[in-house]
Protein backbone atom coordinates (compact mmCIF):
# COMPACT_ATOMS: atom_id res chain seq x y z
CA UNK A 1 0.00 0.00 0.00
CA UNK A 2 1.45 3.29 -0.91
CA UNK A 3 2.37 6.46 1.59
CA UNK A 4 -0.93 8.09 -0.01
CA UNK A 5 -3.48 5.14 -0.44
CA UNK A 6 -2.26 4.36 3.45
CA UNK A 7 -3.35 8.22 4.57
CA UNK A 8 -6.70 8.03 2.66
CA UNK A 9 -7.40 4.78 4.25
CA UNK A 10 -6.69 6.14 7.78
CA UNK A 11 -8.50 9.52 7.13
CA UNK A 12 -11.73 7.55 6.07
CA UNK A 13 -11.65 5.50 9.00
CA UNK A 14 -11.12 8.43 11.41
CA UNK A 15 -13.63 10.09 9.99
CA UNK A 16 -16.14 7.04 10.06
CA UNK A 17 -15.15 6.23 13.37
CA UNK A 18 -16.02 10.07 14.26
CA UNK A 19 -19.36 10.19 12.79
CA UNK A 20 -20.54 6.99 14.64
CA UNK A 21 -19.36 8.05 17.82
CA UNK A 22 -21.25 11.10 18.02
CA UNK A 23 -24.16 9.44 17.10
CA UNK A 24 -26.94 9.16 19.44
CA UNK A 25 -28.45 6.35 17.32
CA UNK A 26 -24.94 4.39 18.01
CA UNK A 27 -25.57 4.36 21.31
CA UNK A 28 -29.14 3.56 20.99
CA UNK A 29 -27.57 0.43 18.82
CA UNK A 30 -25.74 -0.64 21.77
CA UNK A 31 -28.41 -0.09 24.24
CA UNK A 32 -30.69 -2.55 22.31
CA UNK A 33 -28.30 -4.81 21.45
CA UNK A 34 -27.72 -5.24 25.03
CA UNK A 35 -31.25 -5.29 26.15
CA UNK A 36 -32.07 -8.05 23.71
CA UNK A 37 -28.96 -9.93 25.22
CA UNK A 38 -29.86 -9.34 28.61
CA UNK A 39 -33.38 -10.22 27.93
CA UNK A 40 -32.72 -13.37 25.83
CA UNK A 41 -30.39 -14.79 28.83
CA UNK A 42 -33.12 -13.63 31.61
CA UNK A 43 -36.33 -15.12 29.60
CA UNK A 44 -33.92 -18.64 28.30
CA UNK A 45 -32.15 -19.44 31.60
CA UNK A 46 -29.14 -20.09 30.22
CA UNK A 47 -27.16 -17.10 32.34
CA UNK A 48 -27.87 -19.24 35.23
CA UNK A 49 -26.47 -22.45 34.13
CA UNK A 50 -22.77 -21.70 31.99
CA UNK A 51 -21.36 -20.06 29.69
CA UNK A 52 -22.35 -22.65 26.60
CA UNK A 53 -26.60 -22.76 27.69
CA UNK A 54 -26.18 -18.70 27.27
CA UNK A 55 -24.83 -18.86 23.84
CA UNK A 56 -27.47 -21.54 23.13
CA UNK A 57 -29.86 -18.89 24.30
CA UNK A 58 -28.04 -15.99 22.43
CA UNK A 59 -27.77 -18.10 19.39
CA UNK A 60 -31.16 -17.86 17.50
CA UNK A 61 -31.95 -14.28 18.59
CA UNK A 62 -28.61 -13.22 16.98
CA UNK A 63 -28.61 -15.04 13.51
CA UNK A 64 -31.07 -12.33 12.84
CA UNK A 65 -30.51 -9.51 15.18
CA UNK A 66 -26.34 -9.32 13.82
CA UNK A 67 -27.25 -8.77 9.86
CA UNK A 68 -29.74 -6.24 11.52
CA UNK A 69 -27.49 -3.93 13.31
CA UNK A 70 -24.87 -4.41 10.56
CA UNK A 71 -27.66 -2.89 8.50
CA UNK A 72 -28.38 -0.14 10.54
CA UNK A 73 -24.19 0.71 10.56
CA UNK A 74 -23.85 0.28 6.83
CA UNK A 75 -26.66 0.50 4.44
CA UNK A 76 -26.44 4.29 3.91
CA UNK A 77 -22.95 5.33 4.34
CA UNK A 78 -21.62 5.30 0.90
CA UNK A 79 -24.99 6.16 -0.76
CA UNK A 80 -25.24 9.42 1.57
CA UNK A 81 -21.56 10.53 0.89
CA UNK A 82 -22.80 10.04 -3.15
CA UNK A 83 -26.32 11.91 -2.79
CA UNK A 84 -23.91 15.16 -1.18
CA UNK A 85 -21.66 14.72 -3.96
CA UNK A 86 -18.78 13.83 -1.23
CA UNK A 87 -17.36 10.67 -3.47
CA UNK A 88 -17.46 12.98 -6.40
CA UNK A 89 -14.97 15.96 -4.44
CA UNK A 90 -13.24 12.74 -3.12
CA UNK A 91 -12.37 11.42 -6.79
CA UNK A 92 -10.33 14.58 -7.15
CA UNK A 93 -8.13 13.62 -4.30
CA UNK A 94 -5.52 10.67 -4.23
CA UNK A 95 -7.94 8.69 -2.65
CA UNK A 96 -8.36 5.55 -4.81
CA UNK A 97 -11.85 3.92 -4.54
CA UNK A 98 -10.98 0.58 -2.87
CA UNK A 99 -8.61 2.93 -0.18
CA UNK A 100 -12.11 4.70 0.34
CA UNK A 101 -14.14 1.66 0.92
CA UNK A 102 -11.32 0.06 3.19
CA UNK A 103 -11.62 2.79 5.49
CA UNK A 104 -15.24 2.54 5.39
CA UNK A 105 -15.09 -0.39 5.86
CA UNK A 106 -12.54 -0.53 9.01
CA UNK A 107 -14.28 2.23 10.76
CA UNK A 108 -17.79 0.94 10.54
CA UNK A 109 -16.15 -2.83 10.92
CA UNK A 110 -15.02 -1.54 14.58
CA UNK A 111 -18.03 0.25 15.59
CA UNK A 112 -19.66 -3.57 14.64
CA UNK A 113 -17.10 -4.86 16.88
CA UNK A 114 -18.31 -2.30 19.63
CA UNK A 115 -21.77 -2.67 18.98
CA UNK A 116 -22.21 -6.27 19.31
CA UNK A 117 -18.59 -6.83 21.29
CA UNK A 118 -19.63 -4.88 24.77
CA UNK A 119 -22.96 -6.41 24.98
CA UNK A 120 -21.39 -10.00 24.78
CA UNK A 121 -18.55 -9.10 27.07
CA UNK A 122 -20.59 -7.70 29.32
CA UNK A 123 -22.71 -10.54 29.49
CA UNK A 124 -19.43 -13.13 29.26
CA UNK A 125 -18.58 -11.19 32.67
CA UNK A 126 -21.62 -11.57 34.41
CA UNK A 127 -21.73 -15.10 33.70
CA UNK A 128 -18.02 -15.45 35.25
CA UNK A 129 -19.49 -13.80 38.91
CA UNK A 130 -22.02 -16.57 38.79
CA UNK A 131 -21.21 -20.01 40.54
CA UNK A 132 -20.28 -23.07 39.08
CA UNK A 133 -23.34 -25.09 37.11
CA UNK A 134 -24.98 -27.77 38.87
CA UNK A 135 -23.84 -31.10 36.85
CA UNK A 136 -27.64 -32.19 36.19
CA UNK A 137 -28.84 -28.88 34.73
CA UNK A 138 -25.48 -28.61 32.84
CA UNK A 139 -26.42 -32.09 31.11
CA UNK A 140 -29.56 -30.85 29.95
CA UNK A 141 -27.19 -28.06 28.36
CA UNK A 142 -24.83 -30.15 26.59
CA UNK A 143 -22.02 -31.17 28.23
CA UNK A 144 -19.13 -29.40 29.57
CA UNK A 145 -18.90 -25.56 29.63
CA UNK A 146 -15.67 -22.83 29.60
CA UNK A 147 -15.21 -19.21 29.07
CA UNK A 148 -13.09 -20.51 26.11
CA UNK A 149 -16.16 -21.37 24.66
CA UNK A 150 -18.62 -18.47 25.19
CA UNK A 151 -15.50 -16.55 23.62
CA UNK A 152 -15.40 -18.45 20.91
CA UNK A 153 -19.17 -17.61 20.12
CA UNK A 154 -18.28 -14.66 20.81
CA UNK A 155 -15.52 -14.37 17.82
CA UNK A 156 -17.99 -16.13 15.50
CA UNK A 157 -21.03 -13.96 16.16
CA UNK A 158 -18.23 -10.65 15.35
CA UNK A 159 -17.27 -12.62 12.01
CA UNK A 160 -20.63 -13.11 10.88
CA UNK A 161 -20.90 -9.29 11.76
CA UNK A 162 -18.27 -8.15 10.00
CA UNK A 163 -19.64 -10.29 6.68
CA UNK A 164 -22.91 -8.60 7.04
CA UNK A 165 -21.20 -5.77 7.12
CA UNK A 166 -20.00 -6.32 3.96
CA UNK A 167 -23.00 -7.01 2.68
CA UNK A 168 -24.55 -3.67 3.84
CA UNK A 169 -22.01 -1.91 2.50
CA UNK A 170 -22.26 -3.28 -1.06
CA UNK A 171 -26.16 -2.38 -0.81
CA UNK A 172 -24.74 1.05 0.18
CA UNK A 173 -22.54 1.17 -2.95
CA UNK A 174 -25.01 -0.40 -5.09
CA UNK A 175 -27.88 1.82 -4.59
CA UNK A 176 -28.88 4.61 -6.59
CA UNK A 177 -30.88 6.52 -3.55
CA UNK A 178 -31.94 6.39 -0.05
CA UNK A 179 -34.58 4.68 -0.89
CA UNK A 180 -33.44 2.15 -3.25
CA UNK A 181 -30.92 1.83 -0.50
CA UNK A 182 -33.49 1.00 2.28
CA UNK A 183 -35.21 -1.70 0.20
CA UNK A 184 -32.25 -3.24 -0.93
CA UNK A 185 -31.55 -3.60 2.57
CA UNK A 186 -34.21 -5.12 3.45
CA UNK A 187 -33.85 -7.87 0.53
CA UNK A 188 -30.23 -8.07 2.32
CA UNK A 189 -31.73 -8.42 5.93
CA UNK A 190 -34.64 -11.02 4.54
CA UNK A 191 -31.91 -13.18 2.64
CA UNK A 192 -28.93 -12.93 5.29
CA UNK A 193 -30.88 -14.29 8.08
CA UNK A 194 -33.64 -17.12 6.25
CA UNK A 195 -34.08 -16.35 2.35
CA UNK A 196 -30.60 -18.29 1.59
CA UNK A 197 -31.73 -21.34 3.96
CA UNK A 198 -35.01 -21.64 2.43
CA UNK A 199 -33.39 -21.30 -1.21
CA UNK A 200 -31.09 -24.70 0.05
CA UNK A 201 -33.55 -26.65 1.37
CA UNK A 202 -35.87 -25.79 -1.29
CA UNK A 203 -33.30 -27.23 -3.44
CA UNK A 204 -32.64 -30.22 -1.23
CA UNK A 205 -36.22 -30.78 -1.07
CA UNK A 206 -36.31 -30.78 -4.77
CA UNK A 207 -33.75 -33.07 -5.13
CA UNK A 208 -31.11 -30.60 -6.58
CA UNK A 209 -29.30 -30.97 -2.93
CA UNK A 210 -28.18 -34.23 -2.35
CA UNK A 211 -28.18 -35.93 1.09
CA UNK A 212 -24.46 -35.23 1.93
CA UNK A 213 -24.65 -32.49 0.41
CA UNK A 214 -26.71 -30.96 2.43
CA UNK A 215 -24.40 -29.62 5.11
CA UNK A 216 -21.89 -28.39 2.79
CA UNK A 217 -24.79 -26.40 0.47
CA UNK A 218 -26.24 -24.58 3.97
CA UNK A 219 -22.55 -22.98 4.29
CA UNK A 220 -23.34 -21.26 1.78
CA UNK A 221 -26.04 -19.05 3.26
CA UNK A 222 -24.18 -16.59 6.08
CA UNK A 223 -26.54 -17.69 8.81
CA UNK A 224 -26.17 -21.06 8.25
CA UNK A 225 -22.45 -21.05 8.18
CA UNK A 226 -22.68 -19.33 11.18
CA UNK A 227 -24.61 -21.43 13.26
CA UNK A 228 -23.24 -24.56 11.73
CA UNK A 229 -19.50 -22.89 13.40
CA UNK A 230 -21.03 -22.44 16.94
CA UNK A 231 -22.76 -25.71 16.60
CA UNK A 232 -19.66 -27.86 15.69
CA UNK A 233 -17.09 -25.55 17.70
CA UNK A 234 -19.17 -24.18 20.58
CA UNK A 235 -22.22 -26.39 21.53
CA UNK A 236 -20.52 -30.23 20.82
CA UNK A 237 -17.39 -29.54 21.16
CA UNK A 238 -17.08 -31.86 23.96
CA UNK A 239 -18.76 -34.67 22.37
CA UNK A 240 -17.29 -36.99 19.72
CA UNK A 241 -20.71 -38.60 19.34
CA UNK A 242 -22.41 -34.73 18.71
CA UNK A 243 -20.82 -33.54 15.37
CA UNK A 244 -21.35 -33.48 11.46
CA UNK A 245 -24.26 -31.15 12.22
CA UNK A 246 -22.34 -28.96 9.57
CA UNK A 247 -19.28 -28.55 7.29
CA UNK A 248 -16.60 -26.45 9.47
CA UNK A 249 -14.73 -25.70 6.94
CA UNK A 250 -16.95 -25.22 4.28
CA UNK A 251 -18.74 -22.75 6.67
CA UNK A 252 -15.68 -20.73 7.13
CA UNK A 253 -14.82 -20.60 3.85
CA UNK A 254 -18.70 -19.62 2.46
CA UNK A 255 -18.15 -16.44 5.50
CA UNK A 256 -14.69 -15.70 3.84
CA UNK A 257 -16.27 -15.87 0.46
CA UNK A 258 -19.18 -13.31 1.33
CA UNK A 259 -17.20 -10.97 3.06
CA UNK A 260 -14.66 -10.70 0.22
CA UNK A 261 -17.75 -10.43 -2.40
CA UNK A 262 -19.27 -7.79 -0.15
CA UNK A 263 -16.22 -5.48 -0.34
CA UNK A 264 -15.68 -6.67 -4.11
CA UNK A 265 -19.34 -5.63 -5.04
CA UNK A 266 -18.57 -2.30 -2.71
CA UNK A 267 -15.14 -1.59 -4.43
CA UNK A 268 -16.95 -2.23 -7.80
CA UNK A 269 -20.08 -0.42 -6.69
CA UNK A 270 -17.76 2.91 -5.81
CA UNK A 271 -15.28 2.88 -9.08
CA UNK A 272 -19.10 2.76 -11.15
CA UNK A 273 -20.71 6.04 -9.61
CA UNK A 274 -17.22 7.40 -10.50
CA UNK B 1 -5.61 37.79 -14.89
CA UNK B 2 -8.53 39.98 -14.34
CA UNK B 3 -10.24 40.12 -11.25
CA UNK B 4 -11.73 42.24 -8.36
CA UNK B 5 -9.39 42.08 -5.19
CA UNK B 6 -10.56 42.25 -1.37
CA UNK B 7 -11.21 45.32 0.56
CA UNK B 8 -8.34 44.65 2.14
CA UNK B 9 -5.91 44.56 -0.83
CA UNK B 10 -7.54 47.80 -1.78
CA UNK B 11 -7.44 47.03 -5.45
CA UNK B 12 -10.88 47.94 -7.20
CA UNK B 13 -12.68 45.78 -9.37
CA UNK B 14 -10.99 44.95 -12.51
CA UNK B 15 -8.23 45.95 -11.27
CA UNK B 16 -4.94 43.79 -12.37
CA UNK B 17 -3.03 41.73 -9.25
CA UNK B 18 0.20 40.62 -9.61
CA UNK B 19 1.16 37.39 -10.36
CA UNK B 20 3.58 35.24 -10.59
CA UNK B 21 4.45 36.07 -13.94
CA UNK B 22 6.48 33.36 -14.90
CA UNK B 23 3.92 30.17 -15.27
CA UNK B 24 1.06 32.67 -16.79
CA UNK B 25 1.47 31.33 -20.38
CA UNK B 26 1.17 27.68 -19.40
CA UNK B 27 -1.08 25.60 -20.80
CA UNK B 28 -2.28 22.99 -17.79
CA UNK B 29 -5.30 21.23 -19.33
CA UNK B 30 -6.20 20.88 -22.83
CA UNK B 31 -9.97 19.54 -23.62
CA UNK B 32 -9.34 18.01 -27.87
CA UNK B 33 -12.59 17.28 -29.47
CA UNK B 34 -14.56 16.72 -26.31
CA UNK B 35 -18.18 15.33 -26.74
CA UNK B 36 -19.83 13.66 -24.48
CA UNK B 37 -23.70 11.95 -24.44
CA UNK B 38 -26.20 10.37 -21.80
CA UNK B 39 -27.70 7.52 -23.51
CA UNK B 40 -29.08 9.30 -27.27
CA UNK B 41 -29.01 12.60 -25.58
CA UNK B 42 -25.30 14.49 -26.87
CA UNK B 43 -24.40 17.05 -24.22
CA UNK B 44 -21.16 18.18 -25.49
CA UNK B 45 -20.08 18.17 -29.24
CA UNK B 46 -16.31 18.45 -30.45
CA UNK B 47 -15.81 21.11 -27.73
CA UNK B 48 -11.85 22.34 -27.51
CA UNK B 49 -10.50 24.24 -24.39
CA UNK B 50 -7.09 24.99 -22.91
CA UNK B 51 -6.37 26.76 -19.53
CA UNK B 52 -3.33 28.37 -19.07
CA UNK B 53 -1.73 28.86 -15.56
CA UNK B 54 -2.71 32.29 -13.75
CA UNK B 55 -5.87 32.68 -16.26
CA UNK B 56 -9.10 32.93 -14.65
CA UNK B 57 -11.70 31.81 -17.43
CA UNK B 58 -15.82 31.98 -16.88
CA UNK B 59 -18.15 29.73 -18.38
CA UNK B 60 -21.36 31.32 -19.74
CA UNK B 61 -23.98 29.42 -20.81
CA UNK B 62 -28.14 29.23 -21.04
CA UNK B 63 -28.83 26.62 -18.52
CA UNK B 64 -29.39 23.20 -20.40
CA UNK B 65 -26.24 24.04 -22.35
CA UNK B 66 -23.54 22.00 -20.86
CA UNK B 67 -21.99 23.85 -18.14
CA UNK B 68 -21.36 21.37 -15.57
CA UNK B 69 -20.96 18.61 -17.72
CA UNK B 70 -17.64 20.42 -19.60
CA UNK B 71 -16.57 21.15 -16.09
CA UNK B 72 -17.42 17.38 -14.79
CA UNK B 73 -15.58 16.09 -17.64
CA UNK B 74 -12.45 18.69 -17.24
CA UNK B 75 -12.37 17.61 -13.37
CA UNK B 76 -11.87 13.97 -14.82
CA UNK B 77 -15.84 12.86 -12.73
CA UNK B 78 -16.62 11.93 -16.25
CA UNK B 79 -15.26 10.06 -19.18
CA UNK B 80 -16.07 11.77 -22.37
CA UNK B 81 -17.55 9.82 -25.16
CA UNK B 82 -15.42 10.99 -27.23
CA UNK B 83 -12.51 13.02 -27.39
CA UNK B 84 -9.65 13.83 -24.58
CA UNK B 85 -8.72 15.55 -21.62
CA UNK B 86 -5.02 15.90 -20.68
CA UNK B 87 -3.33 17.56 -17.92
CA UNK B 88 0.14 19.20 -18.87
CA UNK B 89 0.40 21.32 -15.22
CA UNK B 90 3.04 20.51 -13.03
CA UNK B 91 3.26 16.87 -10.55
CA UNK B 92 1.23 17.37 -7.84
CA UNK B 93 -0.85 14.96 -5.62
CA UNK B 94 -4.18 16.52 -6.37
CA UNK B 95 -4.22 17.97 -10.11
CA UNK B 96 -7.95 19.39 -10.04
CA UNK B 97 -9.65 21.28 -7.11
CA UNK B 98 -13.87 20.85 -8.31
CA UNK B 99 -16.27 22.71 -6.89
CA UNK B 100 -19.85 21.12 -7.09
CA UNK B 101 -22.61 23.06 -8.05
CA UNK B 102 -24.70 22.34 -4.72
CA UNK B 103 -21.65 21.17 -2.35
CA UNK B 104 -22.76 19.70 0.90
CA UNK B 105 -20.82 17.47 3.43
CA UNK B 106 -20.92 15.22 6.42
CA UNK B 107 -23.17 16.42 9.23
CA UNK B 108 -21.72 16.54 12.74
CA UNK B 109 -18.79 18.09 11.71
CA UNK B 110 -17.21 21.91 12.17
CA UNK B 111 -16.13 23.51 8.85
CA UNK B 112 -12.44 22.98 10.23
CA UNK B 113 -13.32 19.27 11.21
CA UNK B 114 -13.98 18.86 7.76
CA UNK B 115 -11.49 20.69 5.87
CA UNK B 116 -9.07 19.03 8.80
CA UNK B 117 -10.27 15.55 6.78
CA UNK B 118 -9.48 17.05 3.26
CA UNK B 119 -6.41 18.17 4.31
CA UNK B 120 -5.03 15.00 6.08
CA UNK B 121 -5.75 13.12 2.41
CA UNK B 122 -2.70 16.13 0.79
CA UNK B 123 -1.15 18.81 2.59
CA UNK B 124 -2.64 21.93 4.39
CA UNK B 125 -3.83 23.95 6.90
CA UNK B 126 -7.73 24.28 7.93
CA UNK B 127 -7.11 27.18 9.79
CA UNK B 128 -5.38 29.34 6.65
CA UNK B 129 -7.72 27.39 4.09
CA UNK B 130 -11.08 28.97 6.64
CA UNK B 131 -9.03 32.57 6.64
CA UNK B 132 -8.86 31.94 2.63
CA UNK B 133 -12.41 32.22 1.94
CA UNK B 134 -13.54 34.33 5.02
CA UNK B 135 -14.69 31.56 7.16
CA UNK B 136 -12.29 31.91 10.08
CA UNK B 137 -14.75 32.92 12.88
CA UNK B 138 -16.73 30.12 11.54
CA UNK B 139 -14.68 27.23 12.16
CA UNK B 140 -16.10 26.26 14.88
CA UNK B 141 -19.69 25.82 13.07
CA UNK B 142 -21.09 22.64 12.23
CA UNK B 143 -21.77 22.45 8.50
CA UNK B 144 -25.35 22.17 8.93
CA UNK B 145 -25.62 25.15 10.95
CA UNK B 146 -23.48 27.39 7.97
CA UNK B 147 -25.58 29.46 5.65
CA UNK B 148 -26.27 28.45 1.90
CA UNK B 149 -23.55 30.64 0.83
CA UNK B 150 -21.05 29.98 4.12
CA UNK B 151 -21.32 26.25 2.28
CA UNK B 152 -20.38 27.50 -0.65
CA UNK B 153 -17.44 29.49 0.70
CA UNK B 154 -16.55 26.33 2.74
CA UNK B 155 -16.89 23.96 -0.75
CA UNK B 156 -14.51 26.93 -2.25
CA UNK B 157 -12.09 25.98 0.12
CA UNK B 158 -12.35 22.69 0.25
CA UNK B 159 -11.54 22.85 -3.62
CA UNK B 160 -8.38 24.91 -3.22
CA UNK B 161 -7.27 22.40 0.04
CA UNK B 162 -3.58 21.17 -1.81
CA UNK B 163 -3.36 24.20 -4.22
CA UNK B 164 -4.20 22.40 -7.30
CA UNK B 165 -2.92 23.73 -10.37
CA UNK B 166 -6.80 23.82 -12.15
CA UNK B 167 -9.50 24.83 -10.65
CA UNK B 168 -12.77 23.90 -11.76
CA UNK B 169 -15.84 25.86 -9.81
CA UNK B 170 -19.63 25.21 -10.90
CA UNK B 171 -21.17 28.39 -10.19
CA UNK B 172 -19.61 29.75 -7.45
CA UNK B 173 -21.07 33.17 -7.04
CA UNK B 174 -24.97 31.31 -7.13
CA UNK B 175 -26.85 32.55 -4.47
CA UNK B 176 -24.46 34.79 -2.97
CA UNK B 177 -24.91 37.88 -1.51
CA UNK B 178 -22.95 41.09 -3.07
CA UNK B 179 -20.45 40.81 -0.10
CA UNK B 180 -20.41 36.85 -0.38
CA UNK B 181 -19.77 37.05 -4.17
CA UNK B 182 -16.78 39.83 -3.56
CA UNK B 183 -15.20 37.32 -1.66
CA UNK B 184 -15.83 34.75 -4.40
CA UNK B 185 -14.07 36.36 -6.77
CA UNK B 186 -11.33 37.45 -4.00
CA UNK B 187 -10.46 33.65 -3.91
CA UNK B 188 -10.55 33.16 -7.49
CA UNK B 189 -7.93 36.02 -7.68
CA UNK B 190 -6.00 35.26 -5.44
CA UNK B 191 -5.70 31.07 -6.59
CA UNK B 192 -4.93 32.60 -10.38
CA UNK B 193 -1.94 35.31 -8.83
CA UNK B 194 -0.81 32.30 -7.43
CA UNK B 195 -0.39 30.25 -10.69
CA UNK B 196 -3.94 28.52 -10.83
CA UNK B 197 -5.87 28.51 -13.68
CA UNK B 198 -9.44 28.78 -12.80
CA UNK B 199 -12.57 27.97 -14.98
CA UNK B 200 -15.98 29.04 -13.34
CA UNK B 201 -19.49 28.85 -14.51
CA UNK B 202 -21.42 31.95 -13.98
CA UNK B 203 -24.43 33.61 -15.34
CA UNK B 204 -23.41 36.43 -14.36
CA UNK B 205 -22.13 38.27 -17.29
CA UNK B 206 -21.23 41.75 -16.01
CA UNK B 207 -19.04 40.16 -13.32
CA UNK B 208 -17.38 37.85 -15.74
CA UNK B 209 -16.80 41.16 -18.59
CA UNK B 210 -15.36 42.48 -15.55
CA UNK B 211 -13.53 39.45 -13.62
CA UNK B 212 -12.55 37.24 -16.39
CA UNK B 213 -9.43 37.19 -18.71
CA UNK B 214 -11.61 34.91 -21.02
CA UNK B 215 -15.03 34.30 -21.46
CA UNK B 216 -16.15 30.73 -22.98
CA UNK B 217 -19.41 31.14 -24.29
CA UNK B 218 -21.32 27.68 -23.92
CA UNK B 219 -24.81 27.29 -26.61
CA UNK B 220 -26.38 23.74 -27.47
CA UNK B 221 -23.22 21.69 -26.26
CA UNK B 222 -20.74 23.38 -28.07
CA UNK B 223 -18.05 26.76 -27.50
CA UNK B 224 -19.79 29.22 -29.73
CA UNK B 225 -17.10 32.18 -28.61
CA UNK B 226 -14.16 32.12 -27.08
CA UNK B 227 -12.10 35.20 -26.31
CA UNK B 228 -11.55 38.39 -23.89
CA UNK B 229 -14.41 40.22 -22.60
CA UNK B 230 -13.16 43.47 -24.62
CA UNK B 231 -12.38 40.90 -27.57
CA UNK B 232 -16.02 39.42 -27.84
CA UNK B 233 -17.43 42.87 -27.55
CA UNK B 234 -15.59 43.92 -30.78
CA UNK B 235 -15.89 40.98 -32.50
CA UNK B 236 -19.51 41.20 -31.80
CA UNK B 237 -19.87 44.73 -32.09
CA UNK B 238 -21.99 44.76 -28.87
CA UNK B 239 -21.37 47.10 -26.22
CA UNK B 240 -21.69 44.29 -22.88
CA UNK B 241 -20.91 40.91 -22.55
CA UNK B 242 -24.55 40.18 -22.16
CA UNK B 243 -25.73 41.54 -25.33
CA UNK B 244 -22.78 39.34 -27.10
CA UNK B 245 -24.22 36.29 -24.87
CA UNK B 246 -27.61 37.20 -26.26
CA UNK B 247 -26.49 37.16 -29.87
CA UNK B 248 -24.15 34.25 -29.84
CA UNK B 249 -25.94 31.69 -27.94
CA UNK B 250 -29.73 32.75 -27.65
CA UNK B 251 -29.86 34.20 -24.08
CA UNK B 252 -33.48 36.06 -24.06
CA UNK B 253 -35.89 34.29 -22.05
CA UNK B 254 -37.31 31.82 -24.20
CA UNK B 255 -37.25 27.64 -23.94
CA UNK B 256 -35.17 26.61 -21.31
CA UNK B 257 -32.37 24.01 -23.83
CA UNK B 258 -32.55 20.50 -23.15
CA UNK B 259 -28.91 19.43 -23.27
CA UNK B 260 -26.65 19.36 -19.98
CA UNK B 261 -27.47 17.73 -16.80
CA UNK B 262 -27.91 20.51 -14.71
CA UNK B 263 -27.04 23.58 -16.12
Amino acid sequence: MSGEARQAVQAVLVRELLTVARSRAYLGLVAGVSLVAAGVLAAGGGVEVGYVPAAIDLLLPFELLVPAVAVALGYRTITDDADRGELDVLETYPVPPWAYVVGVYAGRAIAMVGALGVPLALAGLYLSTQSPPDPTTLATHSGVDSPVLFVRFVGLTLLYGLVALALALAVSALAWSRRTAIVLAILLLGSVAIGIDLLVLRGFGAGWVADQQLTTALAASPASAYRGLVFETVLYVAFDSESGYAAPAASVAGLLAWLVAGLGLTVAGVTRRN
Amino acid sequence: MKVPMTDTQHHAVGDKPETDGAQSEETVLVADDVSHTYGDLSVLEEVSVSLAAGEVVALVGPNGSGKTTLLRVLSGLLTPTAGEISYRGPERNRERGYLPQQPAFRPGFSARETLAFYTSLVDGDPDELLDRVGLGDAGDRTVETLSGGMTRLLGIAQATVGDPPVLLFDEPGSGLDPGMRRQTWAVVGERAAAGAAVLLSTHDTLLAEQCADRVLLLGDGQVQADGSPAALTDEYDRDSLQSVFEAAVGGESGPVGSMGDST
